[in-house]
């Protein structure tokens, strides 16, 4: 989707595509950023007053004072389970409430005990508990540095960037001040600081943006010694890596739908995820910054613009600083509320953060598979056509999408009554070969009769719910009841676009800062009015099947924590191969931060792709999370098949080898249920350490490489690279039928990849596909490991219950020497000799028909 | 090796009927002769022949498993008695999904199929008859619509011949008009020479001189004012704007008024420089030199007379160009080979869907009518776009109006087989690509007719 406005005044100033970047501020442009990237390190006025400490069992409280104006702060200190620090930084006494983001941790973090090691007059030792880990309190200037035994991990204020914009009374003049004798003094006291320009209103664009509240922003600044490498933070359209932003803007996060985005710089996108890892060989370490205020992150490195021949040179002379990565966080309102999550591994940062905002929510089976979306699917007859290409073609595809032309005059909820007049029958007729529908759902609201906050928006003038108010969520949730939404059934699943929110006549295309929600302005819930639209709308889901059903929903907004209602897609990227390029590294940068499911439009949303483009763009599409084709209304049609016998053939061999993988797909959407490790990964988060010892096979000719060299792949259009890591045991199902749903009792193949110990581990977790039973235990989970030539599936949830009629019909194993024999034992004792073939030039063991089933315990020796 | 087997097939085990394999056709029943072994059709590899049909793909080609799903390249073939048989994709098989109308393909699923070929048949046969009929009637139809096109295409090329009978008559009678018209230029001019040629080329010039004073000099009072300046002398680049008192003054040579003499030799030069100032509508003045002669009277007028005769004969010989030149242009587009689709041209055919209205003009244009009132072309006649075999199935018409990302608007029109002539249907799967089905007796094709229903019976 893209924005008419935007879209029209584009094309008639330009006539060329590519964003406006006058449409969205710099941080020159926005006030408080460029207030606090004012200030200078070093300089910092903030001093620790010691004898205000009280340290209960869990929780240290301290108050700051700032030498410049005397207000005073209020710290708070915890030590949480699991290797994390929070650090909250308040006023001690504003003059009003100051916003605290609700709703994204899934609880108050359990605390640990905190220890007071030492103390004297320039400041406080604590333990944080285990593997002397300490924090020391310095209190002139006031700064935190987080130890383990000798070495610093993490240190803040160590710039004394911290700032904290006090709340206060607008200042007009003594003589109109209609206020308390006290309010006046403070006041006039508050003259005597500088006033700047844009404190107590701003203009951008002819949007003005009263500020009531005046000035409010905070600041902090983190330094990570020993670290080079710092990632996450999305939604940016960059490289994995965070850049160092000494020479432009910072990294910002402020969720907008920006028309035609660019790549490779800071720009805000459409979502924001506060969290950022710090990685080095030795260790990995995070933060989260909670707050869901427009939010700017400057990162700058000692080492950045070093060669490599510099840092040599370091090396050999023993010379220079360490290597030390700085950040400095910048919000314009709320409290400072980080979370320190001190790892020391990037599995642990995982579930570290996961035990704060929870996991990836666990999808139904089919929406791993393949999404056929276009904007838009004409009508009934123009569904049930594609439905039939796939068919025609022998494609699979699990789901058809419905852009807003499906509406009553984008009257969501509704279907254009000439259009779509039947829609049960269409959804009746996409269920009897067991498809899916996903139709989207915006959260503005056509205004027919007015309404309380109104913008512009696809109907035209439009209302916008107020979605963090918990009722309006409740309504909103209700009206997916089947009896509420008419034409809808259990197929029918949701997709949330246009929830940054879009506003087309709105400043930066959003909502008004100084609108309100409730006692909170728009500033402070900004970059969570995503995840409450779609926290709303899954629970919609989940409600209208009574909480059976497992919910899907698509949304383009997100926060820290919209992991939990389902996917995200990377917006309106364009038919472009740099754009290819950069949906690699946009869903590496979600997984990190916990939001695995995340795809790009295949093909490219703006724009027509070459077809080389699109088959390559399907290849690359059917190995990332979500995987699903997506046009835009002004382009040509691009449905596999309407490109030559050849293209089609490869965009079914694309798609089907998806849904080869399903089973793994699957599996893994588990474990990252479980312990929030992202399923698409970069390779230092699996090896920290040294990948050289590995071997690796490939997928489809089973030709092994060594590793620890460079290999030049040679490739051709049907060619998609993919390795298996010796080691690994993968499932798949290699009966590829119309959608997922048809394969759901088909036997298993199992790809078992040796490493040079001749060993392999991998899992299979198999349950009904759709419902939330597997919270009741109706699953199977199970261990499969090769390890001294016998292959066994053992239980892993001995407690869990499910029968599957799923059996193991081939069993290749890689990089194998020929046996003599081979005997499955199944666990009522008998034993029955296996059939095998021996591919002598490939090392490859196949092993047909085992026939046992993929529920029980077995085992299989080779001899 | 393929042979071989096949011999012994034959020789051995020929003629014993063999327990009944799941998924094939009666023509492939010979490479599954029950003995030993089984060699993969493709050849590729023999197995025991138990592991026909045992639900384990050995065969690359998908040969060993007919009746189940377990190869990624088989087929399973549906007999379909009372239908039609045909092959599904082995992934069809037990996958829960009634595909076969005999139900065959789900022998070991839950979906619970019926039967339903006697019934498909029914509908098959009945949908086929109408066809039969619609073709036979559309064949009826398109021969008269063929006689037409032919008596239609000789009434064209005979009004072609007539017009162009016209055109040389008109021809002959504008050269003639030209000359007339030559000759009538010629006398207007020799009678304005005789005119002129009895005074010098002072007394000529003088005579002009004095003629222009005198044509200036509005009230004949041997004097020019401002006021005659300002009504009869114009700027050369603004014949517009009266020229302001200023001006004027400055022509008379800064005075209030000029006489003959002073006119000879100060706006008389200015005026025969013509690129300053001019005397309006010289014409008039011209004609107010003439006007003086009754000979030169008559023979303008003759001039005029014969202008304007040469001009209708003009015109009228244009107009019939044109005509002839459309005629050609619509005799120069192929109405197929015995001008059948002669008859459409100068037809229009209305659809309304939803909102819009449809035109299909064929070889002329398609527009769209919003409910609105707006149209909008969606292409002119392009060309004949079908396939090889039958390029008169598609016709493309390009070049409607501008699309709002680039690119104009464009219309494919499929023809099929009707008994009347209508627009069907109309769609537009992508932006500013419509297409249109247009159903046509012209379109029946007697080659449909071979095309009947085979059911294994």
């Amino acid at each position: 989707m893209a924005t008419v406005l935007v879209l029209w005044l584009a094309v008639c100033l330009s006539g060329t595509l590519a964003v406006d970047k006058g449409n969205f501020k710099t941080c020159d442009q926005s006030a408080f950023c460029k207030r606090q990237r004012a200030l200078k390190p070093g300089e910092s006025p903030y001093r620790a007053l010691l004898e205000t400490m009280e340290l209960t069992k869990t929780r240290l409280t301290l108050q700051l004072t700032n030498d410049n104006n005397k207000v005073r702060l209020l710290l708070e200190l915890y030590r949480l389970q699991g290797n994390m620090t929070r650090v909250k930084i308040n006023e001690l006494k504003p003059l009003k409430p100051r916003y605290e983001v609700p709703d994204v941790l899934i609880r108050e973090p359990p605390t640990e005990p905190l220890s007071l090691l030492s103390q004297d007059e320039n400041g406080v030792v604590l333990s944080l508990g285990v593997e002397s880990q300490r924090v020391i309190v310095s209190a002139r200037p006031f700064r935190l540095d987080i130890m383990e035994g000798r070495e610093v991990l993490m240190s803040l204020n160590s710039r004394g960037l911290l700032a904290f914009e006090h709340l206060r009374i607008v200042y007009i003049a003594l003589n109109l001040c209609q206020c308390s004798l006290f309010a006046c003094q403070k006041a006039k006291e508050e003259e005597e600081e500088k006033e700047e320009e844009g404190m107590w209103e701003e203009t951008f664009k002819s949007h003005s943006d009263g500020k009531p509240n005046g000035p409010s922003a905070i600041s902090l600044d983190f330094s990570w010694p020993g670290v080079e490498h710092v990632y996450g933070i999305p939604e940016h359209a960059d490289t994995l890596r965070l850049k160092t932003t000494d020479n432009g803007d910072p990294y910002r996060l402020y969720n907008l739908d920006v028309f035609q985005y660019e790549l490779y710089n800071p720009m805000a996108l459409y979502g924001a995820v506060p969290v950022m890892l710090a990685h080095s060989a030795q260790r990995t370490t995070g933060i989260f910054w909670l707050n869901a205020a427009e939010t700017w992150v400057d990162i700058s490195s000692n080492t950045a613009g070093k060669t490599v021949f510099g840092k040599m040179l370091d090396y050999v002379q023993g010379s220079s600083e360490i290597p030390q990565t700085d950040v400095r966080w910048i919000s314009e309102s709320g409290i400072i509320d980080v979370f320190i999550m001190l790892g020391p591994t990037p599995k642990d940062i995982f579930s570290q953060y996961a035990s704060l905002t929870g996991t990836q929510s666990f999808p139904p089976l089919a929406a791993l598979a393949y999404h056929q979306c276009r904007w838009n699917y004409n009508d009934q007859e123009d569904v049930q056509t594609v439905d039939a290409g796939f068919d025609e073609h022998d494609i699979p595809y699990d789901f058809i999408w419905l852009d807003i032309e499906h509406t009553d005059g984008k009257r969501y909820f509704t279907w254009d009554q000439h259009k779509f007049a039947t829609p049960k029958d269409m959804l009746q007729g996409l269920m009897d070969k067991k498809r899916k529908m996903v139709a989207i759902v915006d959260p503005h609201i056509k205004v027919d009769n007015g309404g309380d906050y109104e913008g512009w928006c696809w109907p035209g003038s439009a209302g916008y719910p107020d979605f963090t108010r918990a009722d309006m969520r409740d309504w909103w949730a209700s009206q997916f009841a089947y009896d509420q939404y008419e034409g809808s059934m259990e197929n029918l699943y949701t997709w949330n676009d246009m929830n940054e929110p879009s506003v087309f006549n709105g400043p930066e295309v959003t909502m008004h800062k100084d609108a309100v929600h409730g006692e909170w302005e728009h500033r402070d819930v900004h970059n969570m009015y995503g995840f409450y639209v779609q926290m709303a709308t899954a629970e919609g889901l989940i409600q209208r099947s009574g909480g059976v059903e497992r919910p899907f929903v698509l949304t383009r907004a997100f926060f820290a924590g919209s992991q939990r209602y389902g996917a995200v897609w990377t917006g309106d990227n364009a038919a472009e191969w740099d754009h290819l390029k950069i949906s690699i590294p946009m869903c590496l940068s979600l997984g990190l931060v916990g939001i695995s499911f995340c795809g790009a439009d295949v093909g490219g949303f703006f724009k027509t792709p070459s077809t080389e483009l699109l088959v390559r763009w399907y290849q690359t599409g059917a190995y990332q999370p979500f995987f699903r084709a997506h046009a835009h209304l002004d382009t040509p049609r691009r449905e596999p098949w309407l490109f030559g016998p050849e293209n089609t053939a490869l965009i079914r061999e694309a798609v089907r080898q998806r849904y080869t993988l399903l089973p793994y797909w699957y599996q893994q959407f588990y474990n990252t249920h479980h312990t929030g490790e992202p399923v698409m990964r970069p390779l230092w988060v699996e090896y920290p350490q040294d990948p050289a010892t590995f071997v690796w096979f490939d997928v489809h000719t089973f030709q092994k490489h060594n590793g620890a060299q460079n290999l030049y792949i040679p490739v051709t259009m049907s060619s998609i690279p993919v390795f298996q890591r010796g080691g690994s045991i993968i499932p798949r199902k290699l009966r590829v039928r119309r959608s997922s749903t048809c394969m759901e009792h088909d036997p298993y193949t199992l790809h078992v990849a040796l490493n040079l110990q001749r060993a392999a581990v991998g899992e299979l977790y198999i349950d009904d596909g759709h419902t939330f039973n597997y919270d009741k235990k109706e699953f199977i989970y199970r261990r499969l490991t090769f390890a001294n030539n016998i292959l066994s599936s053992v239980n892993l949830a001995p407690d869990a219950q499910f029968s599957t009629r799923s059996w193991i019909e081939r069993i290749v194993i890689l990089g194998a020497s020929k046996p003599s024999k081979v005997t499955l034992k199944t666990p009522d004792g008998q034993e029955s000799q296996v059939e095998f073939d021996f591919d002598a030039s490939m090392s490859v063991l196949t092993l047909r028909k085992p026939g046992m089933n993929a529920g029980l315990d077995w085992t299989i020796a080779l001899q | 090796m393929r042979l071989h087997v096949f011999i012994v097939a034959v020789f051995c085990c020929g003629f014993v009927d063999s327990r009944k394999i799941r998924g094939i056709s009666s023509s492939y029943k010979r490479f599954y002769k029950e003995k030993k072994s089984f060699l993969c059709i493709d050849g590729s590899k023999i197995i025991p022949f138990e592991q026909v049909n045992d639900d384990y793909c050995d065969c690359e080609d998908g040969s060993d498993e007919p009746g189940t799903s377990a190869c990624p390249r088989g087929r399973f073939y549906c007999t379909n008695l009372g239908f039609r048989p045909h092959y599904i994709p082995s992934s069809r098989v037990n996958d829960g999904i009634c595909d076969c109308c005999d139900a065959s393909d789900e022998y070991n699923s839950h979906a619970r199929c019926q039967n339903t070929c006697w019934n498909l048949g029914q509908q098959e046969r009945a949908y086929v008859e109408g066809q039969m009929r619609t073709l036979d009637e559309g064949l009826q139809l398109k021969q008269q619509l063929i006689e037409e096109g032919v008596l239609l295409w000789r009434e064209k090329q005979a009004q072609l011949r007539d017009l162009q009978q016209v055109a040389e008559d008109l021809q002959i009678k504008l050269e003639e008009h030209r000359r007339r018209k030559h000759e009538a230029d010629r006398l207007k001019e020799q009678t304005l020479k005789a005119l002129e040629a009895g005074d010098s080329d002072l007394k000529r010039q003088n005579g002009t001189v004095s003629s222009t004073f005198k044509l200036l000099d509005s009230n004949k009072d041997g004097s020019i004012t401002v006021e005659e300046v300002q009504a009869r002398v114009t700027l050369v680049h603004d014949e517009e704007r009266i020229l302001s008192e200023d001006e004027a003054v400055a022509l008379l040579g800064g005075g209030h008024q000029m006489d003959l003499f002073k006119f000879q030799h100060m706006l008389w030069d200015i005026l025969t420089r013509g690129d300053k100032v001019k005397i309006k509508d010289t014409h008039s003045a011209a004609g107010g030199l003439v006007g003086e002669d009754p000979h030169l009277q008559a023979a303008d007028r003759a001039a005029e007379w014969e202008a304007t005769n040469l001009k209708k004969v003009e015109e009228a010989y244009d107009t019939v160009n044109t005509e002839i030149s459309d005629l050609q242009k619509l005799l120069t587009i192929d109405y197929g080979p015995d001008w059948e689709f002669l008859f459409l041209n100068s037809q229009c055919y209305k659809l309304k869907v939803y909102e819009y209205t449809y035109t299909l003009c064929p070889f002329n244009q398609v527009t769209q009518k919003s409910s609105a009132g707006t149209e909008v072309s969606l292409g002119k006649w392009g060309m004949w776009a079908g396939t090889p075999k039958d390029q008169y199935s598609q016709m493309v018409y390009e070049n409607g109006e501008p699309c709002w990302q680039g690119g104009s608007r464009s219309t494919t029109v499929t023809l099929t087989c009707g008994t009347e002539t209508a627009l069907r249907s109309v769609k537009e799967p992508s932006k500013c690509q419509y297409i249109m089905d247009f159903q046509t007796p012209v379109a029946c094709q007697p080659v449909l007719k071979q095309r009947g229903i085979h059911s294994e019976l």
